[in-house]
């Protein structure tokens, strides 16, 4: 019996163990059979990785994001309909409700047909802009497949992105070449700062029509870098949502296909190890961070005891360390939390506005976390501050802490004393010679003899 | 000839593996950049020829009200034909930046550009380097696509004319904030404050010498003390206690240790006090004072 059950908790534990960070339900839209198979190898994948993989028509009665008003799915994939738009289950604000509640979405664009409004007008929620026909297609007519796309120039050959910015983690990076077979090109608004592209075009791509014949100079939108063939867009409760521009690349026929550049060798496409990234990213498995203990107490020699750890107040000028532990969780388990290069963690002091603003470094590791820490003084203003982490990043979970103390004034008997500030010595010889005088004078008025002649003039 | 002519594409084949097909490839010939400043004649401002295989190499300015133009005929091999793509690339090679402006393309490849400094992204106005213009030709087929640099362009503007900054909400790191405390209370110089204590422990030996001078002394002293001893000693000993107290009280005592201290000093000062003055009054009755 005990074995049984045993067995049954490290079958448990397995199981947990290849999971999402964030549940394993994963609701697959798309619109018929024939089309599912031909992305086996994708859903043996994503199900090889411990996801709950389920299938449902746009066109379903069934199919419902919520039930009982909470997520019935974690993640959401949502291939592009043959029909116009996504039915009335999926309609633009039951996406956007699911990206609320904290569930994940992969959409998946294609520029074989033209995308819904339904589509568009979710995107545009998100920041994301279609061209205005939404059935344009990427041209590169350096970087294309010769040997599927020789005449056409549809088929993009890539490589796998780098880093977005120097500061900022690659999640998508690696050896090897994507294909990807008519992309329908997005671009980003640019004010805001939760949307990111995750690979761009190269900068001689451009997109047009197809059904048009050579497109007018002024029908150009966008080109080059400006396309993006995948973007992303993380909510504030850092929800995923990520469009993907080339829902074929993601075909079991362009995982292992062989391609070859104009001037290039022919070589197989890494397709299948990016969407492993993508989805990874997007049903977050990677890019995610947990906070663990936060510790702030006075800078003090040695060990410090369990009553002196987060006072509830501190006073002005006071030597203080703060040190923060976060997790970083990569497919299956957690792991220490590096920084990129040129990134910092910084801590607030903050009372309305910042007063400190710090890097924490790196000073312990753990199995699973990096604790990161560092020593200020309290500003000589008293008040409610509060110790904030604000760590919000392209492609990773935000972290926002706030933890709140008093900073109070000196205390009467916490000031320096009089002897030994200089200026004061004035003032204390002062009164001590008027205590040696009032003691003299008592001595001289107790026991003073009278002169002798002038007692006499006074008698 | 032919034989020299056959091997060419060869060559090419060999060192960049190219398809046999390739071998004919995009161009253009008849190209001039031309800068107009605003209401110059036609032919006003900077005009210059160049071709794909010799790029201008002195930057081209290009001034805040000034046209842009950019003319040149597109070829497939070496006959005149209208691509799919004819651009112009503006990229700047430090930061990445890059926006093409699309040709005009006529049926017979007479391609033609105008740009003014209005259309390009404010970016670029803030670029401080030549940007590269880069011609960029392609069309659908197996004809290799055309894309090099042929100048270099210098967007100069009016340094007092301001521009909008473009700073867009990012998440990044934010710059660090060190708190400037105030400055700690600051003394004297120590020869000053030292100059003043003197003076002030001189007024003590000022007034011992004065009182001297006018005659007071001690010499009722052994008098008092064989009349009245012990009230005597009590009276100047709890004078002198008192003062020790304010002393403590100064350096560490608190009011509850004070008050207890003072208050036994005191009773002893008031008793042995009302003695040691009757001691004092009885020398005066005697006419000692």
């Amino acid at each position: 019996m005990r074995w049984c059950l045993a067995l049954l908790l490290c079958c448990f534990l397995a199981a947990v163990n290849a999971l999402s960070s964030s549940g394993s339900r994963l609701l697959v839209v798309l619109d018929d059979s024939t089309e599912k198979s031909s992305f086996s190898t994708l859903w043996s994948d994503l199900e090889g990785r411990g996801y709950d993989v389920s299938f449902e028509s746009p066109k379903s009665d069934k199919l419902s994001l919520f039930e009982h008003g909470e997520r019935a799915y974690d993640h959401l994939l949502v291939l592009p309909p043959k029909s116009k738009g996504l039915g009335p289950n999926l309609t633009p604000k039951h996406i956007l409700d699911f990206l609320n509640k904290d569930g994940n979405i992969l959409l998946a664009l294609s520029g074989k047909s033209a995308t819904s409004s339904a589509v568009s007008s979710l995107l545009l929620e998100a920041d994301v802009h279609l061209s205005s026909d939404r059935s344009a297609v990427v041209i590169d007519h350096f970087n294309y497949d010769t040997i599927s796309a020789a005449e056409k120039h549809d088929v993009l050959l890539l490589q796998r992105p780098g880093s977005l910015r120097p500061d900022i983690k690659a999640f998508f990076d690696g050896e090897g070449v994507l294909a990807l077979p008519r992309v329908a090109p997005q671009t980003l608004g640019g004010e805001s700062a939760l949307v990111a592209p995750i690979l761009r075009a190269p900068n001689t791509a451009y997109a047009y029509n197809p059904k048009e014949e050579i497109p007018a100079a002024e029908d150009i939108e966008a080109t080059g870098s400006q396309l993006n063939i995948v973007s992303t867009m993380q909510a504030r409760n850092s929800a995923r949502f990520t469009v993907l521009g080339s829902v074929e690349a993601l075909e079991d026929k362009w995982f292992s296909a062989s391609v070859k550049t104009p001037n290039g060798q022919k070589t197989t496409t890494v397709n299948r190890e990016f969407a492993k990234q993508l989805t990874a990213w997007t049903f977050k498995e990677t890019g995610v961070l947990k906070v663990g203990e936060i510790k702030h107490h006075l800078v003090t020699d040695g060990e410090v005891a369990l009553e002196d750890l987060n006072p509830k107040i501190y006073r002005i000028k006071n030597e203080t360390f703060f040190s923060i532990e976060i997790s970083e969780y990569s497919y299956d388990k957690w792991v220490p939390f590096e920084l990129p290069a040129d990134d910092e963690l910084q801590l607030e002091f903050t009372m309305l506005s910042p007063f400190h603003r710090l890097a924490l470094e790196p000073t312990s590791r753990t199995e699973t976390s990096t604790v990161y820490s560092t020593k200020f003084v309290t500003p000589d203003q008293h008040g409610i501050f509060s110790f904030r982490v604000n760590y919000k990043r392209p492609f990773l979970t935000s972290v926002e802490e706030k933890h709140e103390v008093t900073v109070r004034h000196f205390a009467h008997d916490e000031y320096a004393r009089s002897w030994a500030i200089s200026a004061g010595w004035v003032w204390i010889a002062g009164l001590w010679s008027v205590i040696g005088g009032f003691l003299a004078f008592v001595v001289v008025w107790l026991y003073s003899a009278p002169v002798a002649d002038k007692t006499k003039k006074t008698q | 000839m032919h034989l020299w002519q056959a091997t060419l594409p060869f060559c090419l084949l060999a060192s960049a593996a190219l398809p046999a097909a390739a071998a004919s490839g995009w161009g253009f010939t008849d190209a001039t950049v031309a800068v107009q400043p605003k209401g110059a004649g036609i032919n006003g401002g900077f005009k210059e020829q160049f071709s794909s295989s010799k790029p201008l190499s002195k930057a081209v300015s290009f001034a805040g009200a000034d046209t842009l133009r950019v003319t040149l005929t597109t070829q497939e091999g070496s006959s005149a034909k209208r691509p799919h793509q004819a651009f112009l690339l503006l990229q700047d090679a430090h930061s990445g930046l890059d926006i093409s402006y699309p040709f005009t393309v006529k049926e017979n490849g007479k391609s033609r550009v105008e740009l003014t400094q209005k259309e390009l992204p404010l970016q670029f106005l803030h670029l401080a380097d030549p940007v590269d213009a880069r011609v960029v030709i392609g069309s659908f087929g197996s004809s290799e696509a055309y894309d090099s640099s042929v100048f270099k362009l210098s967007i100069d503007r009016d340094p007092h004319v301001p521009i909008p900054t473009v700073e867009p909400a990012r998440y990044g790191k934010l710059p660090e904030i060190h708190h400037i405390f105030r400055d700690a209370p600051s003394n004297p110089t120590i020869i000053i404050t030292l100059a003043f204590v003197a003076m002030v422990a001189a007024a003590l030996p000022v007034l011992a010498g004065l009182w001297l001078l006018l005659g007071a002394n001690v010499n009722h002293l052994p008098t008092a003390f064989k009349n009245a001893p012990l009230p005597h000693a009590l009276f100047l000993g709890s004078l002198i206690a008192f003062e020790g107290i304010f002393f403590l009280y100064y350096t560490s005592w608190n009011l509850f240790q004070t008050l207890p201290a003072a208050a036994a000093a005191g009773a002893v000062a008031f008793l042995s006090g009302s003695r040691a003055l009757g001691e004092v009054q009885g020398r005066r009755f005697a006419g000692l004072r």
